[in-house]
């Protein structure tokens, strides 16, 4: 019966702020586990004693990696709040206010990576 | 002079769906039902395309409008602010003919959480009483008219092709919260599994898409949570 069916894109229909909220959350999350794969990774270089990962850890703490670990950081801060949204709606609370929702826990996100962005790189600051 | 791009598809003739152009001259309160009737008229007498009550109540036009799954008999060309108004039929559903959807499927969907009301002890002698509360809080799901817009903008629905569907759990939640329907958590039960109310994501594409404002997904969590709380009780089913 789906012989007639248009071959389309499913997220075809974006325009709303929750399947951007969706698709964010699942793009945010796949590279959260990429990410911890990663950091599995660097974590056991130690088992070959402390010279091999300090000198890994002088790489990953150069400038190219700090702006890593700031798109990390903002990963981190999305699918958190938008995983604190999507439980707020599964206790039944503020359905209809979800647009609202989405904005003001963004809020907080944009605030903490900006502090951190001028902890981390103050001289854009100056 | 307002320009409209309408898809076209004739299963018999084309191979695939394309876009026409009709130059419509359009009145200052035209809807974009009308507008399709002046292609119809003096354009291209071969334009296929659903409508009944004209007047936002029947649920026949759902059509896809600039992007948004809309009612053309409600849509204003004013209110689209837009010098070309781009028409193509529900996405994700077999195309009939042009603006046409086999809408099959959503109504078997509908079909499977008993739309109906259940009430077997013995009928009273008037009506069956409800108070303002209880009536409230079915009200906005009792607006709904089966159009389809909600269920054919489902990223779930288009993926999954057993998921119930919005428009369904809505009914789904408005019988089960009905005071007056005593089928109680056998609802509940024709709403659990994978293919449920549970497979739900909370896109809320469904209430953006809903002519009548309806948040369908306000209706899908309250049956989650009374999936829950079944499971913690006993089991449904």
């Amino acid at each position: 019966m789906f012989d007639n069916l248009k071959k389309e894109s499913v997220i075809a229909y974006q325009s709303g702020i929750g399947m951007w909220a969706f698709v964010l959350h699942r793009i945010t999350g796949l590279s959260l586990i990429f990410y911890l794969l990663l950091h599995i990774v660097v974590i056991s270089t130690s088992l070959k004693g402390p010279q091999p990962f300090n000198n890994l850890l002088a790489v990953l703490t150069a400038p190219p990696f700090v702006v890593a670990d700031l798109a990390l950081l903002a990963a981190i801060l999305f699918h958190g709040l938008n995983g604190a949204r999507i439980v707020i709606f599964d206790t039944g609370i503020g359905i209809r206010q979800q647009k609202l929702i989405f904005w003001l826990l963004l809020l907080p996100a944009v605030i903490i990576w900006i502090m951190t962005l001028y902890f981390t790189l103050p001289h854009i600051f100056r | 002079m307002v320009t409209f791009k309408i898809e076209r598809f004739n299963p018999d003739v084309d191979k695939a769906p394309y876009f026409q152009t009709y130059e419509v001259a359009a009145g200052k309160e035209m809807s974009v039902l009308e507008a399709l009737f002046y292609v119809v008229e003096n354009l291209d007498g071969s334009l296929a395309f659903r409508y009944s009550c004209r007047g936002a109540v029947c649920g026949s036009c759902a059509m896809r409008i600039n992007g948004k799954n809309r009612l053309a008999c409600q849509t204003l060309l004013k209110k689209l602010k837009s010098p070309v108004i781009t028409v193509s039929p529900l996405p994700h559903l077999p195309i009939v003919k042009d603006l046409i959807v086999d809408m099959d499927h959503f109504f078997k969907n509908y079909e499977k959480i008993k739309p109906y009301l259940v009430n077997n002890t013995s009928a009273p002698e008037k009506e069956r009483r409800q108070s303002i509360l209880e009536r409230a809080k079915i009200d906005e799901m009792i607006a709904c008219i089966l159009c389809g817009a909600c269920f054919s903008a489902c990223t779930v629905a288009a993926t999954d092709k057993k998921f119930i569907g919005p428009a369904a759990l809505t009914k789904a939640y408005r019988f089960w919260a009905d005071s007056r329907d005593n089928l109680g958590d056998e609802r509940l039960a024709l709403v659990a599994g994978e293919h449920g109310a549970l497979r739900c994501h909370t896109l809320f594409n469904c209430a953006e898409a809903c002519p009548k404002n309806i948040v369908p997904t306000y209706s899908i969590q309250q049956l989650k949570g009374g999936l829950v709380k079944c499971r913690f009780s006993k089991p449904a089913k």
